[in-house]
């Protein structure tokens, strides 16, 4: 069972189904169903991109809805300007970077300890685990101003990081938990009896057979700290430290009614996610099974 | 000395993995004990400080003064919290019901390699790597008085249907919904779609020959070799309706008069701009109890599912 | 429990410092160096909550211009930085100095201790030595001591394009029933008379609650009202909302969409026509239509009641934790001297009003003279629903009336459940 789980994961390319009769007809309504589906889903994203490049003067005449009738860099010109948005996504590197990095790597230690040993009470300890990641951030925010506080990591990064990495641990555990436990344990055994110790069958064994997992999460790791507002304001309070999100904020304050500048900030916000996204793409669709087809 | 309170009472499963594993090493403790004093050092102590705080009444300055469970009596008298309490609940089914149920026919339609299909996916799940800030200023565009979903009313001759959705109580939850869903469908559907590749494609087949319909074949060979993917996709869209306070507080703020408001944005408001912590934190209490019930439900029957092959 | 508080903090450290070991042991990069780098305390630190681009030039230039020490400025949006003003004063290592208002607000910061006495520029050759006893009167905490430092102040009233109401043929009006004609003349050229954006920022709607109250029942019932000396369902705001009723159908009804700024663009384009907003208007509409602004008075509605007007005061107050407490002073004297006054207000394109009376108000521009003159004529000066109150029962009104703005027929059971939210607001 587990090992064609297996299979199925290092091998996911799957040929074409052969043509069968009668299946034409059924490709046109395929087709006719999600091509509009398609442009109704982009439609929101197109119009804020239009948007985006419309003039201030010409949003404000004409209204946000009407056909564009100039084109424009000002909304981007100020949003990476004035709204310091440049530096804002600078930070952002600086922050989700190492936090993915960092969540991974423990969130993989703790895994690698509950699946594949026989730790009392594990799964107690990966249902506590995933519950603390389940808890409403707000009932963290004052404490967690504090406790930074009092470690002195209150307005730094590394505060931010850290608390990034704590409340994200639970979920990554759970699901390389989930990952690793499909992994046979006759690779591991072999291992052992070759004299490998618990670091090196982590290392060498159980890391490189996670890699498709790994990507998948650092990509859902990526996005979620880059996109988070929550945090970030309640960690850091000097403007030049804020990442995008908060930025972004910061910024619609600033520009209430400029729909132009909001929107390009928006799209700046945005894009470092999607090619991320991209990028990681393929190890989304075959990593997301994640050990979880029992 | 820190993990025996973790050790709860549960019997460790001896026997499935005893060849060798019986004895845990000491650099495995130690692999377990670092993430979890992370975890513990920042979520369950600043949540067992909240708990202590929901019991109080505080307001950031100053010393926080014992009261008991006063404030979780007052809650079930305030009205507003009661409101908030039930757009939850329509929040939870709308949310979780519309982008499962969305997600996984898109899932189904977009599986087989067509031509085309690496588009449609793409333009689909494209939403999901906007930040719920971004998503909702998106929307909050296109909800104008005079945006695109009136001006498109419009021009199909359906004035009687345009609406100021986020400023009309009676659309503001469902308008904040629909971004709110847009963001999520292609995020349910990637799930799905990494379930379905982990299916096997001759079962299917083999129903096809035996002349099953496209609805049987689902219902019968896909679904049950779905339930893995229904558990992530679960504890996932779990997770992402208690987030969800960012694309609220974005668009409406909870208004207009407390109408789209949900639990977070209402603790929220409590907590930061009234400055009531200890009700504040008696609402984050009631939001993490909802939340403990599905969680537990789920990993319990996600354990058993697995001791049972 | 008298060591329940000790014990708290006792739960808050301890555990923090067992993350701290685990966070720094686990991360191989981090250093505890970092952790430093805020305690210098020769540089100073001003949280400003003045996100808006204008203003935040405005004062990113004049707190450049200060050489004394160096200041880190941070600007934060307005509603975070509401969010986090108690988290900031409570820190330890706080912001030095930081914007906010005059009024109770500030008197309730500093009735918990955490505003540094200023007391000291009140008096002598101080700055704020030569502003107005009212001001100072405002700056000034229960226990008698100074904790604010007032730089600037605007006036309400109703603002409206010269060139339209030519085009119309109208003009301003005086009294209450001169103000419905207008608004039926206005309305019969298929404009709307009235602009407000209760949106995103629904409090614009108590904008006309005050006005009505302080012309039915005067500015004393009024301040009575929002210490909770009154109850709104009384039979004075009822009477209120009766005239507020009457101005229902000259709004805009896309207004309630809007936020202020956006409301705004219709009066800007002469698709409405008038807009009772405080002077920050001249932020949010066009630079070519500046000079055709102007506004007049909300009009009488009962001759007896002296006439009151809305006039907000901002400014800055300090931390009493702050490590650099004569640097801070010194900062705030500078912030209130006449000629940062000057420089801030001529940046930031506002149309505030110096609290300095030494600050030269003759080059300003027409619209701002006539607003010195519009305060100066008032018998009685309120802030605004907020600053006379708190945030918190703002948010009773912003709840009632928006509400009322959509049911005006419901004006009982929302009268009623205003003085219930409202009373527990006053009780707490």
């Amino acid at each position: 069972m587990t090992a064609t789980a297996m299979v199925d994961i290092a091998a996911p390319a799957r040929s074409p189904e052969p043509e069968r009769l009668g299946r034409r007809k059924r490709r046109w309504v395929f087709h006719a169903v999600m091509i509009p589906l398609t442009l109704v889903w982009v439609a929101p994203m197109i119009f804020v991109i239009v948007l985006a490049f419309r003039s201030f003067d010409d949003i404000s005449q004409n209204g946000t809805a009407a056909w564009p009738t100039s084109f424009s860099w000002d909304g981007f010109s100020t949003a990476l300007g004035a709204g310091n948005m440049g530096r804002a996504l600078w930070i952002s590197i600086q922050v989700t970077i190492p936090a993915v990095l960092l969540s991974l790597l423990l969130a993989s230690m703790a895994a690698y300890a509950l699946s594949r040993y026989a730790i009392p009470g594990r799964r107690a300890i990966l249902l506590t685990m995933l519950a603390g990641n389940l808890l409403p951030p707000q009932i963290l925010l004052i404490p967690v101003a504090r406790i930074t506080e009092s470690l002195g990591v209150y307005d730094t990064l590394v505060g931010l990081i850290a608390i990034h990495v704590g409340f994200g641990l639970g979920f990554y555990t759970f699901v390389l938990h989930g990952f690793m436990r499909s992994i046979p344990a006759e690779l591991t055994e072999a291992a052992r009896i070759d004299g490998a110790g618990p670091f090196q069958i982590y290392a060498r064994i159980i890391m490189p057979l996670c890699r498709p997992s790994l990507a998948a999460l650092a990509a859902l790791a990526t996005t979620w700290i880059f996109n988070d507002l929550i945090w970030s304001i309640t960690v850091l309070r000097t403007e030049a430290k804020l990442p995008v999100t908060a930025a972004l904020l910061n910024l619609q304050g600033g520009y209430v009614s400029n729909w132009n500048v909001v929107a390009a900030a928006s799209i700046v916000a945005a894009v470092p996610t999607a090619i991320v996204f991209f990028a990681f793409q393929r190890h989304f669709v075959s990593g997301l099974l994640m050990g979880s087809t029992k | 000395m820190t993990t025996t309170t973790l050790e709860a009472p549960v019997a460790a499963p001896a026997g499935r993995r005893a060849g060798g594993a019986r004895r845990v090493p000491k650099v495995v403790w130690l692999f377990l004990l670092v993430p979890a004093l992370v975890e513990i050092g920042m979520v369950f102590w600043p949540a067992l400080n909240s708990f202590y705080i929901s019991l109080t009444k505080w307001n950031g300055l100053g010393v926080a003064q014992p009261v008991g469970l006063d404030n979780f009596r007052a809650l079930f008298s305030d009205e507003v919290f009661r409101g908030a309490l039930k757009n939850n609940v329509i929040w939870a089914i709308g949310f979780g019901g519309l982008s499962v149920l969305g997600g996984l026919a898109l899932a189904v339609a977009l599986n087989r390699p067509r031509r085309g299909v690496g588009l449609y996916r793409s333009a689909i799940y494209l939403p999901m790597v906007f930040s719920l800030a971004v998503t909702g200023l998106f929307w909050r565009v296109q909800y104008q008085p005079d945006g695109t979903i009136n001006t498109l009313l419009g021009a199909v001759g359906l004035e009687s249907l345009e609406r100021q959705w986020l400023a009309d109580p009676t659309t503001a939850l469902y308008a904040v919904l629909v971004a709110a869903v847009w963001r999520q469908v292609g995020y349910v559907m990637v799930l799905y779609l990494a379930g379905l590749k982990g299916t096997d494609p001759t079962l299917d087949d083999a129903a096809a020959v035996d002349g099953a319909g496209a609805w049987q074949r689902f219902r019968f060979v896909t679904w049950p070799q779905l339930r893995g993917v229904n558990t992530v996709v679960f504890a996932v869209t779990v997770i992402d309706s208690l987030r969800t306070f960012d694309i609220v507080w974005a668009m409406t703020q909870g208004g207009p008069y407390h109408s789209s408001e949900l639990l977070s944005t209402y603790m929220f408001q409590q907590g930061f701009t009234f400055l009531n912590l200890g009700y504040a934190s008696s609402i984050a209490v009631v939001i993490f109890a909802l939340a403990l019930v599905f969680i537990i439900t789920y990993l319990v029957r996600a354990t058993k599912e697995g001791a049972d092959t | 429990m008298v060591h329940s508080e000790l014990s708290r903090r006792g739960f808050l450290a301890g555990l923090g410092g067992l993350g701290a070991a685990t966070i720094l042991g686990g991360c191989a990069t981090g250093s505890s160096s970092d952790s430093g780098s805020s305690s210098n305390s020769t540089t100073l630190t001003l949280q400003s909550s003045l996100s808006d681009a204008d203003p935040k030039a405005a004062l990113t230039k004049v707190v450049g211009d200060y050489t004394k020490t160096k200041v880190t400025l941070n600007t934060i949006a307005i509603e975070t930085f509401r969010a986090q003003l108690p988290t900031y004063l409570n820190s330890g290592n706080p912001p030095d100095v930081l914007t906010w208002y005059a009024g109770s607000v500030a008197r309730d910061y500093a009735s918990k201790g955490f505003l540094l006495d200023v007391s000291d520029l009140w008096t002598g050759n101080g700055a704020c030595a030569g502003f107005s006893p009212a001001l100072k009167e405002l700056s000034t905490g229960a226990d008698g001591k100074q904790i604010f430092v007032p730089t600037n102040y605007y006036w309400w009233g109703l603002f409206y394009r010269k060139s339209a109401f030519q085009q119309w043929g109208v003009q301003p009006p005086t009294t209450w029933d001169q103000f419905i004609a207008l608004c039926k003349t206005i309305k019969s050229k298929g404009v709307a008379p009235l602009t407000m954006g209760t949106g995103s920022t629904p409090w614009v709607a108590s904008g006309w609650f005050d006005y009505l109250d302080l012309r039915i029942n005067g500015a004393e019932f009024h301040r009575d009202l929002l210490a909770g000396k009154h109850s709104f369902d009384g039979p004075e705001v009822k009477n209120v909302m009766e005239h507020y009723k009457q101005l229902l159908e000259f709004f805009d009804p896309k207004g309630r969409s809007y936020s202020w700024q956006d409301a705004v663009t219709p009066l800007a384009s002469k698709k409405a026509g008038m807009y009772l907003i405080g002077a920050f208007i001249t932020t949010a509409v066009p630079s070519n239509v500046v000079d055709d602004l102007d506004f007049f008075r909300v009009p009488i509605i009962d001759p007896n009641i002296p006439v009151a007007e809305e006039a907000p005061t901002d400014g800055y107050f300090a931390s009493a934790k702050s490590h650099n407490t004569q640097g801070a002073k010194d900062l705030l004297s500078y912030l209130a001297s006449p000629d940062a006054q000057q420089e801030f207000i001529k940046l930031s394109k506002s149309s505030n009003l110096p609290t300095s009376q030494k600050v030269d108000t003759s080059a300003f521009p027409p619209l701002v003279q006539k607003g010195i003159k519009h305060l100066n004529e008032t018998k009685a000066i309120t802030q605004f629903f907020n600053r006379d109150s708190s945030d918190e029962l703002q948010t009773t009104a912003d709840t009632a009336l928006t509400k009322f703005l959509d049911k005006p027929g419901d004006v009982n059971s929302i009268l009623s459940a205003w003085q219930a939210s409202a009373k527990k607001v006053i009780a707490s």
